[in-house]
């Protein structure tokens, strides 16, 4: 009974927790600006833009999972969707600015 | 594995590369307006730059930010063995009775050493 009570808890560092969601948050950033200039060079518009934005974040998840290691992540990330859908909305508008104004840039002037 | 100059250099390729596809788009909306013809896509080859420099920059973003560490608290103390831990400087002893008892050690050895 010990013996299972004591494999239930697990002990985490929390530098380390920190790090990893610092340099996941920051890569997340990055690439919903990178994709917000990459729709609005493609000209998209509508709904076909919040299409994109999903597409990009998800196959950035899946390559974030691929660096970590598609057996060894839990060894890094306490969860796997939450590395996916954290601060989501954030980064929803940091991808509608750039968008917007690379559209603009691109197909308006 | 921390960032390298060969994923600083992807990730300049991937910005350079999207930057050209930015220009070539706006040069075909002036083609297009010169010529008073409607916009319905872009060329396959501008939208295919455009989407590989994006996938390029996500790869290059995601090496250059650095490693991942292990999130369990003993992940660090794994390879330390306790001699790691018992090891306190602050009580090192250099002037003990060792030095005088040793038959291997004389005061002449001592002194040549010095």
């Amino acid at each position: 009974m010990a013996n299972k009570i004591k494999n239930e808890f697990v002990a985490y560092s929390e530098p380390a927790i920190r790090n990893n969601l610092s340099i996941v948050e920051y890569c997340r950033t990055s690439v919903a600006a990178v994709s917000g200039c990459t729709a609005g060079v493609l000209g998209l518009t509508g709904l076909y833009g919040a299409l994109f934005f999903v597409i990009a974040v998800t196959s950035f998840w899946f390559m974030l999972i691929f660096k970590a290691g598609i057996d060894s992540w839990k060894k890094y990330f306490i969860s796997r969707k939450s590395l996916l859908l954290n601060g989501i909305f954030g980064h929803f508008f940091t991808y509608i600015l750039c968008w917007t104004f690379i559209y603009g840039m691109v197909h308006v002037y | 594995m921390p960032a390298t100059f060969i994923h600083r250099s992807i990730l300049t390729v991937g910005f350079l590369s999207l930057f050209h596809a930015a220009y070539s788009a706006a040069q075909h909306r002036s083609y297009l307006r010169l010529n008073d013809l409607d916009f319905t896509h872009l060329p396959l080859d501008i939208f295919l730059q455009a989407l590989v420099s994006l996938f390029i920059i996500m790869y290059g973003v995601l090496n250059i930010t650095g490693d991942f560490k292990e999130i369990k608290a003993a992940a660090e103390l794994d390879n330390k063995s306790w001699e790691t831990f018992r090891n306190i400087p602050s009580f090192y002893i250099f002037n003990h009775r060792g030095g005088k008892s040793s038959p291997v050690l004389t005061k002449t050895s001592l002194e040549e050493i010095e």
